[in-house]
């Protein structure tokens, strides 16, 4: 009974995320967010935007993407500087693509250059078995150059060794699933939000104590993908679909392999960013990172400068120093990256009166326990971004009063209940294709390339299907 | 201009219009159609015919478009994006309905051999699927038809192509892929030992197995083999081909043939059986059929996802108990003759006299073969 409780009250916060339940969450909290509700209505409008149109007017999307975005952001913007003022308006919008969206884009770009310069030829064939493995490899490796890196690095020789398949959508989204979220929960490099974590203490190799609990997701999405895939596979062979291993021998080759210096390169630029904000050189008097001062309160700070302009740098030699022809067999094109640049400008601004809310009323929300921290932070992250959903529970829990668990900038946070902050935040952007970056790039790279992938909400149906039961099975078994 | 030359046309049109893209971009990550032209088009037919799934050739369009859009050249793109809309208007026309009031499915019926008559070109060969539950005498049958029509017959000999192609050396017979012999040249005990994991292999030849095999599981890499074989063999000669999932390989290569099953009922398989295999006991030899059958029927729908010994996959079906093997030989013969006569089999028949020689050389001894029916393998469905 209590388990079910558990459950149907997770439920409820998954509800949280909706206007409505959150109107009604407002109208009872007395000190509610100076930011009306109504104000999140550009970022449902975007998200349905996204979901929507290029099933109904996907020519039309595609020509009109920069405007829907600017249309939906003065749509959040305008009503915004009447209320605040114009100052704050500006303020809000500068603060969210100087300090979030810039260092976003640019990692992204750079992760995008790199992988792209690096292309895999041989005859390995795709099958069940094989994909397995290089999902495991891709999950494993996440942690360690990120899941942008790893889904960048890894989806060109994913699509390209199960070219000869028809029926391969379901590897691309068990891809989405490991490599590009759940892998990332071992290390800060892993995913952002850890990042902030360690910027505010939580110890650097303290994310391993969540092995266990990634070994598990493995396993069982694994499993439950060797089925899938099976069945897919088996229908393609019943199709007459055969792969080409005519020759004898499997050759496998990778060309342009000095661009792992640059994929380090960019790695070493995102763990400077987490360090160097705590160093006296980059601090004032009062604590504050040094940088340049855009505008009132925002500023660009030095250690997002040299992160910046290490990935830059990065991107710019292993364009210098790779053969063209590489780019052009990996199908090269900036039609992924350009699609994300447009549509996270959108949605970072029209995102924000949403974390205003969640952090007005984060700590009114009456969680204490790691299971609700788990589903809150996970349902915010399937579509806010993660890293300040995480900081916003990460916060929460740090002013509960616990005295005893890990300690932090923000206060002592039990163990379990930072497993399930982070667990929630890292795992749960899977559930959309907006979730995490990495998703929609990896979403693009398939459509591009022959992969006919769902749509918003027919991938929403895979995660609920597949995803939601295994993270059930992650409460029960790790945060109850 | 019929409604199936104007489909067949448009269909032409999207997997060129798919090729043309791919060829722009130099890309290697593969394509929307990716299987040879003639299947991608007859794929594509079947699509805009069944007009329910249109829904799914506007999506295998649009992601053809997808790929032309990121085409650099402007007006190489220009050009291929003014293809692409039309093709997509015409697509969106299609009338509703194309029911024809007959039962025939036109693509089944232009690959079945009995039909060659109107349509059997001078470049098309013989080509007969012989699929058989053991103790049906299936083997006897079809190696006396093929000697009878003087075609060159196949069962194990694609196997040991397949060795060759992959490479293997001698001491790798013992593997899973043994097919009924092992390295000293004893036949195997069942034919369900061919594909049984190999016992004890070290990591070494883990992963030479790994690579030998494009890390594909070995049966599924020596299946893939034998279809490429088969269909090259169909390019060159007549011949009459024991299971292996002939008539599917067939089927999905449309490449024409004529399929055929033979069975009988399971108290005869069984007296048969035991004729072959003194030593077995009624109740042993009840127990061998059923598991070969379950193997036969496990294999065959693996590979083809169809039902082993279902009507519906042949285009004949034969109870050899009641034709005896050299009744039911007469008669396929007679079937396959009567309708090529005057037209195909006779000079391939007489081409082959010609060559009897070499045939013979690939055709194995009539009475070595009558002597027993060598131990089936689920390959041989």
């Amino acid at each position: 009974m209590k388990k079910i409780l558990a459950f149907l009250g997770s439920l409820g916060l998954m509800c949280l995320s909706s206007p409505i339940s959150a109107l009604a969450a407002e109208e009872e909290g007395a000190a509610a967010a100076a930011v009306p509700l109504w104000m999140c209505i550009p970022f449902a409008g975007l998200l349905l935007c996204i979901a929507i149109l290029p099933l109904v007017k996907g020519e039309w999307w595609e020509k009109h993407q920069p405007h829907a975005v600017a249309a939906w952001s003065l749509v959040f913007v305008i009503p915004f500087a009447v209320l605040f003022g114009a100052g704050s308006a500006l303020e809000t919008v500068l603060e969210c693509m100087i300090n979030d969206y810039l260092t976003f884009i640019v990692l992204l770009f750079g992760l995008f250059c790199v992988a792209g310069n690096i292309t895999m030829s041989g005859d390995l064939a795709g099958s069940p078995r094989v994909n397995v493995g290089l999902l495991a490899l891709g999950t494993l490796l996440s942690s360690w150059i990120g899941t942008t890196g790893a889904s960048m690095l890894m989806i060109r020789p994913v699509v390209k060794m199960n070219a000869w398949r028809k029926r391969k959508r379901q590897i691309v989204i068990f891809f989405i699933f490991l490599v590009s979220n759940i892998g990332g929960c071992l290390t800060p490099i892993g995913d952002p939000p850890l990042l902030m974590g360690f910027m505010r203490g939580v110890p650097f190799f303290w994310s391993l104590k969540l092995l266990p609990i990634l070994i598990f997701n493995m396993v069982v999405l694994l499993s439950v993908f060797y089925v899938i895939d099976m069945h897919a596979y088996r229908q393609d062979i019943a199709s007459g679909l055969k792969p080409d291993i005519s020759k004898p021998g499997t050759e496998v080759k990778l060309r342009g392999v000095h661009n792992l210096i640059f994929l380090v390169m960019i790695v070493a630029a995102v763990i400077l960013s987490g360090t160097l904000p705590s160093m006296p050189m980059f601090q004032d008097a009062q604590g504050n990172t040094l940088g340049i001062h855009i505008f009132g309160e925002v500023t660009l700070s030095w250690p997002a400068i040299i992160e910046i302009a290490i990935i830059l740098l990065a991107a710019f030699l292993s364009f210098k120093t790779t053969d063209v022809e590489i780019r052009r067999e990996n199908h090269f094109t900036w039609g992924a990256i350009q699609e994300v640049a447009v549509l996270f400008v959108g949605i970072f601004i029209t995102m924000q009166p949403a974390l205003m809310i969640l952090e007005a009323n984060g700590s009114r929300l009456g969680l204490t326990e790691p299971y609700q921290m788990f589903w809150a932070a996970g349902a915010l992250s399937s579509f806010l971004d993660n890293t300040p959903t995480y900081l916003v529970f990460l916060t929460t829990a740090g002013s509960l009063g616990f005295t005893e668990g890990m300690v932090t900038a923000l206060g002592t946070v039990p163990v379990k209940m930072l497993m399930a902050i982070s667990c929630g935040a890292v795992f749960m952007g899977a559930n959309t294709y907006i979730g995490n970056a990495p998703n929609f790039m990896v979403k693009s790279i398939a459509d591009e390339n022959g992969v006919r992938m769902p749509s918003f909400f027919g991938y929403i149906l895979w995660s609920l299907s597949f995803l939601i039961p295994v993270f059930i099975l992650d409460m029960l078994l790790f945060f109850l | 201009m019929s409604n199936e030359d104007k489909i067949r046309e448009l269909a032409e049109r999207i997997y060129d219009l798919d090729a043309e893209v791919y060829a722009h971009l130099g890309s290697s990550l593969g394509r929307v159609y990716n299987s040879d032209r003639e299947r991608c088009v007859s794929e594509l037919m079947e699509l805009m015919v069944t007009r329910s799934q249109a829904n799914l050739i506007r999506s295998e369009l649009s992601l053809i478009g997808n790929m032309a859009r990121t085409i650099k050249d402007k007006d190489e793109r220009r050009m291929v994006m003014t293809e692409y809309n039309r093709i997509l208007q015409e697509v969106t026309s299609l009338p509703d309905s194309f029911a024809s009031g007959d039962v025939i499915n036109m693509e089944l019926a232009n690959l079945n051999a009995f039909n060659l008559k109107k349509r059997f070109s001078k470049d098309d060969h013989l080509i007969i699927c012989i699929s058989w539950t053991y103790g049906s005498g299936g083997v006897n049958i079809g190696f006396k038809l093929a000697d009878k029509l003087k075609i060159n017959f196949y069962d194990a000999e694609i196997f040991e192509a397949v060795l060759k192609r992959f490479e293997m050396e001698k001491d790798a017979m013992q593997d899973p892929t043994g097919y009924g012999v092992r390295p000293d040249g004893s036949l195997v005990d069942t034919p369900s030992d061919a594909f049984k994991p190999a016992r004890h292999l070290t990591l070494r030849q883990h992963f030479k197995e790994f690579s030998r095999f494009h890390g594909l599981p070995k049966k599924d890499a020596v299946f893939f083999n034998e279809s490429d074989l088969l269909c090259d063999m169909a390019k060159k000669e007549d011949f009459v081909i024991l299971g292996r999932c002939g008539n599917v390989i067939m089927e999905n290569n449309r490449i024409p043939h004529i399929s055929i099953f033979i069975t009988a009922p399971f108290e005869q398989r069984v007296k048969r059986t035991m004729e072959i295999h003194s030593e077995m006991t009624i109740k042993q030899a009840k127990q061998y059929l059923k598991k070969l059958d379950r193997e036969k029927t496990h294999h065959y729908r693996f590979y083809t996802g169809r039902k082993w010994g279902n009507a519906n996959n042949y285009d004949l079906c034969i109870n050899s108990a009641s034709y005896g093997i050299d009744g039911t030989v007469d008669f396929l013969y007679r079937m396959i003759n009567a309708r090529t006569k005057g037209d195909k089999t006779v000079p391939a028949a007489d081409a082959a006299d010609t060559a009897a020689a070499d045939t013979a050389a690939k055709t194995p001894d009539t009475e070595t073969a009558a002597k027993a029916e060598p131990a089936a393998s689920p390959l041989e469905a």
